[in-house]
């Protein structure tokens, strides 16, 4: 049986095997991947492109939860201040409720809930980066304006439209209470109350009903408040969830298309060795024939 | 009666044949390294005997043919797989150039999908931002050039591949006419009786190359034979070839015509059935799948946007230029249509504070829009075609290696020259010729006794 006498042509396609198979690894120790192109793991690749996407999504629910977070807080430390100042207002209603005074003192006090209102007018008219945060959905003008033909003193031109927002998978959150339902809603508007207030000191009479009216809008507001504090309290744990399944989606992509790099430098060092030998046979395939021994 | 003579006659037929064969030993030896050479071997033969009364005489030795050793079945066994790995060849690498469009880089389609609806969460949270709102059309306008480049990337990559479908037929013409001709010197030579060795091996090296570029039947006849394409088309026959020819069709694409025959559909093998495979099929393909994606997402944003209200709290617009009718060419042309910020309706009632409509145009990331997938997931499954059908052509392009390696082993173990035995055949032959040459000078010894015998007187 003749056997191939031309061995050349086959070691030299096993020193470009291996040659390829270096190239192959180092390419993956130099990126770190496995998945450098579709063709290596063409399912891996098309789940990486899930992955990123997914990763990319909850890190943009992040920064959304970074923004919104920053107006709820803003808007609950606000609505502190109001209760603070009705506090205020009730104590000075009591106060001028008392038969000891005449009417100048009772002038006097009058003047000081006028600052009150004044107070209460601003902090209703609260405005973050840009936008007016107790005014509904129309936030591009302030909600409350001063209109002395309106009983209470003021006017609300917001509206009552609320806002969600997605902030994960299948999670959406309100994000606004219109003042409307807050701060003027009928039967404990905080204005009407205050205006009832200020116009019994300056008459004498119905004092006590006034602060009753305002205990009324202080109790109401304290609960509905709790709208905001639960938000923020959601707005963290959502965050808390979401920094969780950013690492999952990590470990996920790595474990998708990162490299073993163990495995990835073990199998470089064979290759090496295989092309050391390869070379090395070549290199004694230059060999002697019969002819050589000819003389 | 023997005779002195007729031994020196059969010496020199011994000298002569040994000669002969020493002639063929020596070409194998110089054409070692020759590609697609084979390797000849001398026939040597008896001469026909005398019979002189009750006595039969030989005659010497004849130097009959030098014979080249191969195998025609292996041959063709060859040219079928050099065919196959020539179209294997081309697809791969054809294939390999197309996905690096879709690597998960950070221009690529997958990204700009992620950020656009990014900044659409972002326009949720904060609808009346101007700056944000920019930052959407921002996105829409990476959106728009990711799928533009990707597109042109294909449409390029689609008429560099023309290119080479003209040049490969090019070759092709080149390669049937040096067979024809060579046709015409192996005729002569075999109508004359001679070997014609060589040139066959010649022709059988050229039809290699050829199988190589595309998918050629041999159909071997008496003297000769014609090569065809595997649908029928005549490229030689005998000593005549017959060109192919390059058209541009109404596509844009270059047609092949065999005799005026469009043979471009019929042609699968080979490196030209590699090109037309991934030029015809692969690449329009998928130019199919990103237009699909584009105009599909083109339509339902703006049909979100009509749905909505913009800063000003009119009913919103186009944000980007509707895609053609048919979808054919979406990606190419695919551009926003809006450049004032306050024009994307982000509003479900009208009022600049309302994100209802942005929330409309979120939920379209996680919608089944694209042909019963959401966008992300009809991208994932692109990547997934195109890493495929890579993968797959790689390994039957390293399957169909392995085999022509071991073809070719075979080829050589048949047909090589092996030093070895050239180096043997040669002393085997210088010394018979040297046995013959010592013949020839006992026998001039003996008609020297003869001529210088004397008579005693």
């Amino acid at each position: 049986m003749r056997v191939n006498p031309n061995t050349l042509p086959d070691l030299l396609a096993a020193l470009q095997q291996s040659q390829q198979q270096i190239n192959t690894d180092l390419a993956e120790i130099a990126s770190g991947k496995s998945v450098n192109v579709p063709s290596d793991s063409p399912a891996a690749a098309a789940g990486l492109v899930q992955n990123a996407s997914d990763t990319s999504a909850a890190d943009q629910f992040l920064r959304s939860i970074g923004s919104i977070q920053g107006e709820v807080q803003n808007a609950d430390s606000t609505l502190n201040s109001v209760i603070t100042a009705l506090q205020r207002a009730i104590s000075l209603g009591v106060e001028g409720a008392s038969s000891t005074l005449n009417p100048a003192d009772r002038a006097a006090i009058a003047t000081e809930v006028q600052g009150i209102q004044s107070q209460l007018l601003s902090l209703a008219n609260l405005s973050y980066q840009g936008s007016y945060v107790f005014a509904g959905t129309a936030t591009q003008t302030p909600p409350y304006v001063l209109d002395p033909t309106s009983p209470s003193g003021v006017t609300y031109v917001g509206n009552s439209g609320v806002n969600s927002v997605t902030l994960g998978n299948h999670f959406t959150m309100q994000t606004n209470l219109p003042g409307s339902q807050l701060l003027s809603a009928s039967g404990s508007d905080m204005f009407q109350a205050v205006q009832d207030l200020i116009t019994g000191l300056q008459s004498g009479t119905g004092i006590a009903a006034a602060v009753g009216e305002i205990s009324t809008a202080y109790n109401y507001i304290d609960t509905q408040r709790v709208f905001y504090g639960n938000a923020d309290n959601q707005l963290s744990s959502q965050q808390t969830y979401l920094n969780s399944e950013t690492t999952q989606l990590a470990q996920q992509q790595n474990s998708l298309g990162g490299a073993d790099l163990a495995a990835v430098i073990s199998n470089l060092v064979n290759a090496q060795t295989s092309r050391q030998a390869t070379l090395q046979a070549i290199g004694g395939t230059i060999r002697t024939d019969l002819f050589d021994f000819i003389k | 009666m023997s005779s002195l003579n007729a031994s020196l006659v059969i010496a020199l037929s011994g000298l002569s044949a040994e000669q002969g064969a020493l002639e063929a030993t020596t070409n194998n030896v110089a054409n070692v390294n020759t590609p697609g050479y084979t390797r000849e071997v001398p026939v040597l033969a008896t001469n026909d005997p005398v019979v002189v009364g009750a006595l039969t005489f030989g005659t010497g030795v004849d130097l009959q043919s030098i014979e080249s050793i191969r195998d025609p079945i292996l041959e063709s066994r060859i040219q079928q797989e050099t065919q196959i790995q020539g179209q294997l060849n081309a697809l791969v690498s054809a294939l390999q150039q197309t996905q690096v469009n879709f690597t998960g880089n950070s221009g690529d389609i997958g990204t700009a999908i992620s950020n656009f609806f990014n900044s659409v969460n972002q326009l949720s949270a904060d609808p009346a931002n101007l700056s944000v709102r920019q930052g959407v059309l921002t996105a829409a306008d990476n959106l728009a050039t990711a799928f533009n480049v990707t597109a042109n990337n294909l449409t390029a990559q689609r008429g560099s591949l023309d290119q080479s479908v003209a040049q490969t037929v090019g070759q092709v013409n080149q390669l049937s006419q040096q067979i024809a001709q060579l046709n015409t010197q192996i005729a002569d030579l075999q109508n004359a009786g001679e070997s014609a060795g060589t040139f066959l091996d010649q022709r059988t090296h050229l039809i290699d190359q050829l199988s190589g570029l595309v998918d050629v039947s041999v159909i071997p006849s008496d003297n000769t034979l014609t090569l065809t394409t595997a649908n029928g088309s005549v490229l030689v026959a005998g000593q005549q070839s017959f060109q192919l020819q390059t058209q541009t069709s109404a596509s844009g694409v270059q047609h092949i015509y065999a005799q005026n025959v469009d043979i471009t559909g019929s042609i699968t093998s080979g490196q030209l059935g590699g090109l037309l495979q991934a030029r015809d099929q692969q690449i329009p393909g998928l130019e199919t799948q990103l237009d699909t994606l584009a105009s599909g997402l083109a339509n339902a944003v703006n049909g979100v946007q009509a749905a909505g209200f913009d800063l000003n709290g009119k009913a919103g617009t186009n944000l980007f230029n509707p895609p053609p009718a048919g979808g054919t060419g979406a990606a190419a042309s695919l551009s926003v249509a809006i450049t004032d910020p306050s024009l994307i309706a982000a509003s479900s009632d009208g009022t600049p504070g309302s994100n209802g409509n942005a929330e409309a145009l979120y939920a379209l990331s996680n919608q089944t829009i694209i042909s019963g997938q959401t966008p992300t997931g009809y991208y994932s499954g692109v990547v997934f075609d195109v890493g495929n059908s890579t993968a797959n052509a790689s390994a039957e392009q390293s399957a169909s290696d392995q085999i022509l390696q071991q073809l070719n082993d075979q080829r050589s173990s048949i047909s090589g020259v092996s030093l070895d035995q050239e180096a043997a055949n040669m002393v085997q032959y210088q010394q018979a010729y040297a046995a013959s040459a010592q013949v020839i000078t006992t026998i001039n010894t003996m008609m020297l006794d003869i001529i210088n015998m004397k008579v005693s007187p």
